[in-house]
């Protein structure tokens, strides 16, 4: 894991040009690609990934390494290494380049160092030293003197103490304080303040970049000066770190931070860092918690969205945002028995759905008849494009762009529901299980092909919930059909393995069932393998051609409307 | 003492003090930590004459994360939104610092109603007409002071705040013949005053905008 970290050290963000610096650097991006390609304990299959879990320490022994590097070189302290190092993003290299030209404006940039303004001193005690109230008007006499509006001067500060006197904090306005801390700058404020300062920086702004209280003043307080502001608050200074170890991750395209609240791991994923990587894979991987979070490197979603590509999940997400009111009617949980019109709760995963009523069977997503799709000419998931087609004039054919959109979108809000119902599923599947051991003679273990139909059943929809948003977008030719058919086998296979879950069981159909449970997990499982490594491997291929300008793709040739 | 009271009395007091900024505190409900802070509009500006109300926040976290203010008395500015009287003022967001105080604050935006910042709007509106059109814009700014702040009209008499009708074509900085012209194609009028500000129907931009244009506008 660190090798392929450490190769990556000229391959941090640079403000200035990181697209030219990613691709075009000595080939160390493609190396590393061919490095992954190779590499034993790598994946095998075209829709996985290579990437390692870091946790928050093994982050923070590379940052140490890079400060300790950087106070080496310049003969400084690691704390001062430390921001030189976070104000140029660490990026190593620039910082050498930089600090070798100037070491006192880099310092002074970073805010290490005071500025040098011949007359500053002299200057600020005459400010200080008018009285509060000669403080002048605002009229059009004096805005010359003063920087553009909108990004304001001080018109005043608060009342400064005189050496003499004693000292009273100019911001809480204490006399009674005697502990005060300042930074090289020497303003003073009692430690309170200070203390309250920090912590509000740092729990309220998340920021780690702390700078001095005093208006316009741009030293910024080291890691040593951090901690003894914060007194003895542990937690507060373990947040700082935290947010030290963001910034790190961050600044490096190779890292990304597990987005999931409150977890702390990273994943380092150099295969998925590239823009441009993204058209041809789909970068999911899961972080080293023990929940295992799983989000997509490439676009921060923090969901599995194999098979589509970011772009293309992106896309479809803003579209289901854009379009959610029309659609709301969609989502609601119950419809219409097509036959007698009674009210149709849906309540499992699975598509086959009886009227109670009236007995009709009928598919959920289509509301067409059930029997049909038991056949050889099953279609529920394919649009028929010829009625738009046929659309002329423009409301029609508006209507008609809603109608296929609707299509898809109703399938894709399908699966997901299916999924989340699964929790339900789950329970009736245990209760199932529980049966199961009573009135056959099968034990825990032999009962648990129900639990892992379950999972496959879940892991499908998600697939095929995705499979939806690609097909919406993808032009209409033969490598659509084969999409399709691969979307259908699996649907099909899915809907069967769903409608057996939730099947009646009695002692004598507990073994056969068994049997038949277990075949249709393993043949689901295929379909859904075949689903995702043919996909994976048109992007790999280029093969996908899409019906709307997708970035990082070819335009299209012909248009949806 | 509470740190954030003590800071806060004081500065209050401070400006009950200072009998030379024109500035001014009241507290709201008795409460240290809602204030009504006023100031008078800078003279030689449109806003002279006026007598301008923020309402001001003092946030727990105060003085370390900044006061939160807003305008009370409308105002027509391009950092300050002619709506909700948000303010768009860097001091008021990341340049804060502790050692700012109300008072200071205050006297920011004061000057902030003296050189106006159109590139960092908080108004599009009104920082269109400001930048197309300078002399318009400063008509209507004097007649929204006028109307709201209580400043004085064109012949320099106070408002009475209840006696004038307002003009809704002084108000959104249009001419009246253009407002004519349009109305006379059987437009209502409230929906012509409504997409010639829109469009900034002002100075050099009448010219850019033709008449199909703004009929296309009317008929949506
Ligand atoms: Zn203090
Ligand atoms: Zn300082
Ligand atoms: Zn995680
Ligand atoms: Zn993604
Ligand atoms: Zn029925
Ligand atoms: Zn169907």
């Amino acid at each position: 894991m660190s090798s392929d970290y450490e190769l990556s050290d000229n391959e941090y963000y640079d403000e200035d040009d990181d697209e030219v610096m990613y691709d075009d650097e000595d080939g160390s991006a493609s190396e590393m690609d061919v490095d992954f390609r190779i590499s034993p304990n790598t994946k095998v299959k075209s829709y996985e990934i290579d990437f390692d879990s870091l946790s928050q320490a093994q982050v923070e022994k590379q940052i140490s390494q890079d400060v300790e590097d950087i106070s080496g070189i310049f003969g400084v302290e690691p704390e001062v290494a430390s921001l030189l190092l976070r104000n140029y993003n660490w990026n190593k290299e620039r910082l050498i380049e930089k600090y070798m030209d100037s070491a006192t404006a880099v310092s002074i940039a970073a805010g290490l160092a005071l500025p040098e303004k011949p007359d500053s001193s002299s200057r600020s005690r005459a400010t200080q030293s008018q009285p509060v109230g000669a403080v002048r008007r605002t009229t059009r006499r004096n805005t010359n003197e003063q920087p553009k509006s909108g990004k304001t001067k001080i018109l005043e500060r608060v009342t400064p103490p005189l050496d003499d006197q004693p000292f009273v904090c100019p911001i809480c306005f204490d006399d009674s304080q005697t502990k005060t801390m300042s930074l090289q700058c020497n303003h003073k404020f009692c430690t309170e303040c200070w203390n309250a300062y920090t912590t509000s920086k740092i729990r309220t702004e998340a920021e780690h970049w702390i700078t001095c209280m005093a208006e316009d003043c741009k030293l910024v307080a080291t890691d040593d000066f951090v901690k003894s502001a914060l007194k003895d608050d542990a937690d507060v200074f373990t947040r700082y770190q935290e947010l030290v170890v963001r910034h790190y991750v961050s600044c490096n395209k190779n890292l990304k931070y597990c987005p999931y609240p409150s977890c702390t791991h990273t994943v380092s994923c150099p295969a998925g860092a590239s823009k441009s990587a993204l058209t041809t894979i789909v970068p999911i991987v899961t972080c080293g918690a023990s929940a295992g979070h799983k989000f997509c490197f490439g676009c921060n979603v923090d969901a599995d969205h194999r098979p589509v590509v970011c772009g293309v999940a992106k896309m479809w997400l803003q579209k289901c945002q854009d379009d959610s009111e029309t659609a709301n009617w969609i989502k609601s949980n119950t419809k219409e028995c097509s036959k007698c019109q009674s009210t149709i709760e849906k309540n499992g995963g699975c598509n086959h759905m009886t009227c109670k009523k009236c007995k009709y069977e009928f598919c959920w997503v289509c509301m067409g008849p059930w029997t049909e799709h038991g056949t050889a000419w099953y279609s529920c998931n394919r649009y028929d494009e010829k009625a738009s087609i046929d659309a002329r004039d423009a409301q029609s054919r508006s209507r008609a762009s809603l109608e296929r959109y609707l299509h898809y979108y109703n399938r894709w809000a399908n699966h997901e529901q299916s999924a989340k119902l699964s929790v339900e599923l789950y329970t009736k599947t245990e209760r199932k299980m529980e049966e199961m051991q009573i009135t056959s003679d099968m034990t825990w273990i032999e009962v648990q092909f129900m639990k892992k139909a379950v999972d496959e059943v879940f892991k499908c929809r998600m697939t095929l919930k995705w499979t939806y948003a690609m097909a919406y977008y993808l032009e209409k030719n033969n490598q659509k059909e084969l999409f399709e058919d691969n979307q259908r086998d699996l649907e099909r296979a899915v809907e069967e393995l769903s409608e057996l879950i939730e099947s009646s069981i009695d002692p004598e159909s507990a073994l056969p069932l068994r049997q038949k449970v277990t075949d249709k997990t393993v043949y689901v499982q295929k379909r859904n393998e075949i689903m995702l490594e043919d996909t994976a491997n048109g992007f790999l291929e280029g093969r996908w051609k899409w019906n709307m300008s997708i970035d990082g793709f070819d335009e299209p040739t012909e248009y949806a409307y | 003492m509470d740190a954030r009271l003590r800071r806060v009395n004081k500065e209050i007091s401070d400006c009950k003090n200072d009998k030379t900024s024109n500035i001014s505190v009241e507290l709201v409900d008795n409460s240290p930590f809602h204030l009504i802070g006023s100031f008078l509009g800078p003279e030689e500006t449109p806003y002279e004459g006026g007598h301008f109300q923020v309402d001001i926040i003092i946030p727990d976290s105060y003085p370390f994360q900044p006061v939160k203010m807003k305008f009370i008395t409308k105002l027509y500015h391009p950092n300050v939104s002619s709506a909700s009287g948000a303010i768009c003022l860097d001091i008021l967001k990341d340049a804060w610092s502790p050692v700012l105080t109300l008072k200071s604050t205050l006297i920011s935006l004061q000057s902030l109603l003296c050189s106006p910042e159109p590139n960092d709007p908080q108004d599009a509106e009104v920082a269109k007409h400001y930048m197309t059109s300078r002399a318009s814009f400063e008509e209507t700014a004097r007649y929204w002071t006028h109307i709201y702040a209580g400043g004085p009209g064109k012949d320099g008499k106070k408002s009475g705040k209840t006696g004038d009708s307002r003009d809704e074509v002084a108000m959104a900085g249009l001419d009246k013949a253009h407002v004519d012209k349009f109305e006379a194609l059987g437009f209502e009028r409230s929906k012509v005053i409504d997409v010639l500000r829109r469009l900034n129907y002002r100075g050099a931009n009448v010219a850019k905008l033709n008449d199909d244009r703004i009929v296309e506008e009317l008929l949506k």
